[in-house]
């Protein structure tokens, strides 16, 4: 074990190939298991990817003489050696296979949809105009914890959300609405720790405020269903239906504090 | 939590009749009342009454547990469900309505929530507990039973309210009230996903066996008792519906592939033709994004299907709809969606002095493009573009047929000049079934189709007898739609050669390595 860990030929291998599984596994299905938002990376990414470090393994080897010989030296001796015939005949054939099933994957016709990468939570603007008046985003709390009685506005956020989120976000808040399955991106899960715990109240007020009309280019904005709700609902009602979305859930909005030592 | 007026009442009420079993039911009705005000309250009202805030924009309504009608029985007709009757309920909602299952609820807390539910009906503390119907044993199903189960069907009249295809549209569908006089619709029972108890062999023939309280669907015992039909054959008509189409929504593939059409497109809608030719479902949603919405919309999905010869292409959009609108069988139907459901402030239609509503909507369907197609992967609004951004509709309604038009937001809709947009529709048994064709390629507009390379598209319906105008649609958001290119060479021929270049490449390089070994 030791004795291949410290060959120049096995550490380019594990490389190699630890990169890959980063690229097509790592990225696309651990992240998000444990809650850090990611999505697949496209094959023609990995390809791309894979080349840059076959070539910065290559280069990395050929630097130093020394190691170069000793990584050349199993290729080497694969190649010429009349006791490998066997790895060299498996070989002789794996490799063009390999090479022919990455260009039948470049040229087969696709009727895949194009590969969307959408941010999933943008960086919000620094102000937001609510049907013409300014409001300053930074550093903005949720004022209706600071005044009246939580228990009303917690009543009031229900009723808003029960008559107006509930088709798309759902009664359970987990993006399950019964109209969901009809819109794509689906409608965000309030239940997943990765929404709401990881956002200030500030940040969730400008998506209701402003809804999929109001992302950002990079969120590729026109196909987010999510209503500007500042034409129908007060914006009293809308921080109240940020409490209960919070309260529902039990989850801590993000504090600002988190959020300067965030940056 | 705000206490609700009625419950003190009702525990006290159960306080002063309590033998001592009950002392233990006050415990699991009081936790049952924390689930219910957390959950089920905004909906199913502080009193248990179905007159929750937001009642009005749901058809059906959430249930009135003072009433204590339970679809979801084990039980006969007119008799009260069994705890396991309103467990399977909650655990696994009520599809195609707004009260999905509740998975988040512990076991606990479904035992103490249905305690509480019981306790909003005085029906449930009187006589004995309810006993769940004895169902018999499946026959087993088959050809023959599917074809006894047909004749079941006619003999039962369920195509009266069912229609002869399952489609809800059979000749009282337009005269359907549930218990409190509000619209409801025969089930579509082409689409068992969205049945309320069940889209299994068993659970449509226990629903058959039990009626569904509060709604005209009957109780098959009567028919049964008195020899109309045998216990064999409401099974048989259990294996009949579960011919009528796939038990589960169809899985979203968003790509429509568009085949190439040997010997040339179909010239019209007909069977025929698009037999074979895949077809691709799409659900719908209520338009619930703009001012005046819609909660409770007709249609809820379309299948297309698609064909192109390289010149022209020609889709078949097929979606169910009971009612040919405009059609005066169904105006009071048309009158009473009207009143029942929130329109969310859309003018309600005016009636004549006779009562007959003043204007009769067509059904409508449109098909959405981009415009000009756009750069990477923008795309217009999917409600129909705006202003920067336009979309290309693909029109179709009940009263003017097909047409072209520039869509620029919901309520900006431009007939195009020069339409290059053909085909029409026709309705049989609560479907309509919509033929349209353009040419690929049109050279005063920006849309044109390249094979092999998606092109977005998105969707729109309207019932008119439901009194569906404007933005009170059904939507969906974008798809794509992808013209097959002509079979080409270069996916076998590129990997052969790049597999033959490798092997070459490999031998030379042994061979040169073992030649210098051979030297040295
Ligand atoms: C027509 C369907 C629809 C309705 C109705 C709707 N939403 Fe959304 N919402 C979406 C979709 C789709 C997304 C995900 C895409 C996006 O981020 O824009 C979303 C995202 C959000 C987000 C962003 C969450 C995150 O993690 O970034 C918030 C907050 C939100 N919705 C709140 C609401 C509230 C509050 C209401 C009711 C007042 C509501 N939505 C009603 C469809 C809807
Ligand atoms: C978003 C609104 C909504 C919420 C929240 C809701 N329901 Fe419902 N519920 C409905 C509607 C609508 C119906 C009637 C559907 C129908 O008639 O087909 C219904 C019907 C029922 C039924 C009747 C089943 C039958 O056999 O007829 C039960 C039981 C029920 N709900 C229990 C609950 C419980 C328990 C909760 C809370 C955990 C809850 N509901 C929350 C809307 C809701
Ligand atoms: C008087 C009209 C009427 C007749 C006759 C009728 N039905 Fe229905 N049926 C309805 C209505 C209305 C509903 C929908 C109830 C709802 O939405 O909650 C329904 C629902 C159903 C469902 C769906 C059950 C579920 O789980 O949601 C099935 C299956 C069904 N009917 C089968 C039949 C069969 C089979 C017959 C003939 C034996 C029949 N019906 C006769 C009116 C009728």
């Amino acid at each position: 074990m030791r004795r291949y860990l410290s060959h120049p030929f096995w550490q380019g291998a594990i490389v190699v190939v630890a990169s890959y599984v980063a690229f097509e596994y790592v990225i696309g299905y651990v992240l998000p298991v444990i809650g850090v938002a990611s999505a697949p990376v496209p094959s023609s990414v990995i390809v791309e990817y894979m080349l840059i470090v076959l070539v910065g393994v290559l280069l990395y080897m050929s630097a130093d003489e020394e190691r170069w010989q000793r990584f050349r030296e199993p290729i080497r001796a694969t190649m010429v050696q009349p006791d490998r015939r066997t790895v060299r005949g498996i070989l002789m054939v794996a490799f063009p296979v390999l090479i022919g099933w990455l260009a039948y994957e470049r040229v087969k016709p696709s009727y895949a949809a194009p590969a969307t990468l959408r941010a999933v939570h943008p960086a919000p603007p620094n102000q937001l105009t609510f049907r013409g008046e300014t409001i300053e985003l930074t550093g903005l709390e949720n004022p209706l914890r600071e005044e009246g009685s939580m228990e009303e506005h917690l009543a009031v956020g229900k009723r808003i959300y029960v008559r107006n989120c509930v088709p798309c976000h759902g009664d359970l808040l987990d993006g399950q609405g019964h109209y969901a399955q009809a819109f794509n991106p689906v409608p965000a899960d309030f239940t997943s720790s990765g929404n709401l715990p990881q956002l200030t109240e500030s940040y969730v007020f400008w998506r209701i405020v402003k809804g999929g009309p109001g992302l950002p280019r990079e969120g590729t904005p026109w196909d987010s269903a999510m209503p500007a709700w500042e034409t129908i609902l007060e914006q009293d009602e809308i921080w109240a239906t940020i409490l209960y979305l919070y309260d529902q859930t039990g989850f801590p909005p993000r504090t600002w504090e988190e959020e300067g030592g965030h940056e | 939590m705000r206490a609700p007026r009625g419950t003190g009442i009702v525990l006290l009420a159960l306080f002063a009749a309590a033998p001592p079993a009950l002392v233990g039911q006050q415990d699991a009705a009081a936790a049952g009342k924390v689930v219910y005000d957390r959950w089920c309250a905004e909906c199913h009202g502080e009193a248990g009454q179905g007159d929750g805030s937001a009642a009005a924009s749901m058809l059906p309504r959430p249930r009135d547990f003072a009433q204590a009608l339970y679809q979801i029985r084990t039980t006969g007709s007119g008799q009260l469900p069994t705890d396991a009757d309103i467990r399977f309920a909650i655990e696994n909602g009520l599809p195609g309505t707004t009260m999905p299952g509740w998975p988040n609820l512990t076991d606990q807390e479904i035992d103490d929530v249905i305690v509480y539910l019981k306790s909003f009906s005085r029906f449930f503390a009187q006589g004995p507990a309810p006993e769940p119907l004895d169902f018999g044993s499946d026959p087993g199903g088959g050809p023959a039973a599917i074809e006894a189960g047909a004749a079941a069907y006619l003999t039962m009249l369920c195509e009266e309210c069912h229609g002869l295809s399952g489609r809800g549209d059979g000749t009282s569908a337009p005269t359907l009230e549930d218990w409190r006089g509000l619209p409801i619709r025969a089930a579509d029972l082409t689409e068992a996903w969205v049945f309320n108890g069940g889209s299994s062999v068993e659970d449509m023939h226990t629903r058959m066996l039990t009626g569904l309280d509060g709604t005209p669907m009957p109780s098959a015992i009567d028919a049964m008792n008195s020899g109309v039909v045998s216990p064999d054959e409401v099974w048989q008509l259990a294996h009949y519906l579960a011919s009528f189409g796939p038990r589960e929504m169809p899985p979203l593939r968003e790509v429509i592939r568009v085949g190439r059409a040997e010997g040339g497109l179909p010239a019209d809608g007909g069977e025929e033709a698009w037999a074979g030719v895949e077809a691709f479902h799409f659900p719908l949603s209520g338009q619930v994004v703009q001012l005046p919405r819609n909660f409770a919309p007709t249609v809820d999905g379309l299948w297309v299907q698609g064909l192109h010869d390289g010149i022209d292409v020609a889709l078949r959009v097929q979606w169910n709809d009971p009612s040919n609108s405009p059609d005066p069988n169904w105006d009071e139907w048309q009158n009473k969606i009207t009143a029942a459901l929130d329109l969310d402030g859309a003018e309600p239609i005016a009636l004549d002095s006779a009562g007959a509503p003043t204007v009769r909507p067509p059904d409508a369907v449109l098909l959405q493009f981009p415009f000009e197609m756009p750069e990477g992967t923008d795309r217009p609004y999917f409600l129909m573009g705006d202003a920067r951004e336009p979309v290309y509709l693909w029109t179709w309604d009940s009263e003017t047929g097909v047409g072209a038009a520039r869509g620029r937001g919901l309520d900006s809709v431009e007939p195009l000049a020069e339409d290059p947009v053909a085909g029409e529709a026709t309705w049989e048994e609560g479907r309509w079934t919509l033929y349209v064709r353009r040419p690929i390629e049109v050279e005063s507009d920006g849309l044109d189709f390249v094979e092999g390379t998606p092109t977005p598209i998105a969707f729109q319906a309207w019932d008119g007898s439901s009194a569906e105008v404007g933005k009170r649609s059904s939507v969906s958001t974008w798809y794509y739609i992808l013209l097959e290119p002509p079979a080409s060479s270069t996916v076998v021929v590129t990997p052969l050669l790049a597999m033959l270049l490798t092997g070459a490449f490999g031998l030379v390089l042994v061979r040169r390595a073992q030649d210098r070994r051979r030297d040295r």
